[in-house]
């Protein structure tokens, strides 16, 4: 009874992701750096590794990716939102497993968005073979650092939310959100 | 809400960022030579090799309709003096790196810099992300 309940929810987030994806792509931004973007996708991601854990993370953002670069993107789009949220994914679950204790969902969403960006940055300056681009990166991270504090509020608060809504209605199981702060 | 460990990595990050743009600003991601190529209705006037040991001179470069001067300043080049109406190529001031372009569209003059060097010879300007 537990697994199709996991799987549909699952199912349902993915979707909220690929949503995301596609606003944030008609959100133009007032900075001239490429690779630049909100990340609100991220929350949803975030999301997962707190409910359901680092393989469920890592399932829901690629197939995020993959959709929302059917949708919207390009192959090199594609090429680097999906290292960069698989990157990003690994770190904040490993952060959230291991120091929760000292970071709450705000510095994880911001580990999450900075390794995003240089990840971003990485993939883009091997695909263009010019390390040039490592100039934008100090730009990046502080970019990755605002989107990811808010993004960090953002799902902040809708893990309170959702813990109380998840469990009433038996959608992930109580031993999963234990830590209330 | 915000834990101390949150406001620890916020800075933290903040400084990297800073160490790198700073290392950047300094060391600057350049190895090879620039120079400025003045270029006069699309044809190549004039190289200037860039550098701590270029020159230091004015070139007064004759354009279709009167007479343009290039100061260059060791590593950096502006337009000094041009004789067109609207005078905007003088205000916009030096430019160093490679990339810059000055126009003076009246006189059909571009001042741009370019460098020898293969990281950046091939410009990244459009890449969708």
């Amino acid at each position: 009874m537990k697994k199709p309940r996991k799987m549909i929810y699952l199912a349902l987030l993915v979707t909220f992701g690929i949503v995301l994806h596609v606003i944030e792509n008609m959100i133009p931004l007032p900075f001239p750096i490429p690779g630049a973007k909100l990340g609100l996708a991220n929350i949803i991601s975030l999301l997962v590794v707190v409910f359901y854990g680092i393989r469920e993370g890592l399932i829901v953002s690629t197939l995020r990716c993959i959709i929302g670069a059917l949708l919207v993107g390009s192959l090199s789009s594609l090429l680097y939102s999906l290292s960069g949220a698989i990157l990003s994914t690994i770190v904040m679950a490993l952060a959230y497993k291991y120091f929760k204790d000292i970071f709450s969902l705000v510095g994880i969403s911001i580990l999450g968005g900075v390794t995003h960006n240089i990840i971003q940055v990485t993939v883009a300056s091997l695909v263009l073979s010019t390390f040039g681009l490592y100039v934008y990166l100090p730009f990046l991270m502080v970019i990755g650092l605002f989107t990811g504090f808010f993004t960090g509020l953002t799902a902040y608060f809708a893990k309170q939310n959702l813990s109380t809504t998840l469990i009433k209605i038996n959608f992930v199981g109580e031993e999963n959100i234990n830590n209330e702060t | 809400m915000i834990t101390r460990g949150d406001k620890t990595l916020i800075i933290f990050i903040l400084l990297v960022a800073l160490f790198i743009f700073v290392g950047f600003q300094v060391y600057g991601f350049t190895g090879g030579r620039t120079y400025a190529i003045i270029e006069v209705d699309g044809n190549p006037y004039q190289k200037v090799s860039l550098g701590e040991d270029g020159p230091q001179l004015k070139i007064n470069v004759p354009v279709p309709y009167g007479e343009n001067v290039v100061e260059i300043d060791r590593d950096k080049v502006r337009m000094f003096y041009a004789d067109c109406p609207d005078g905007d190529c003088v205000r916009q001031g030096w430019i160093s790196r490679p990339g810059q372009i000055i126009v003076c569209l009246p006189n059909r003059m571009v001042i741009k810099i370019e460098s020898d060097d293969k990281l950046t010879q091939k410009d990244v300007d459009a890449v969708s992300f």
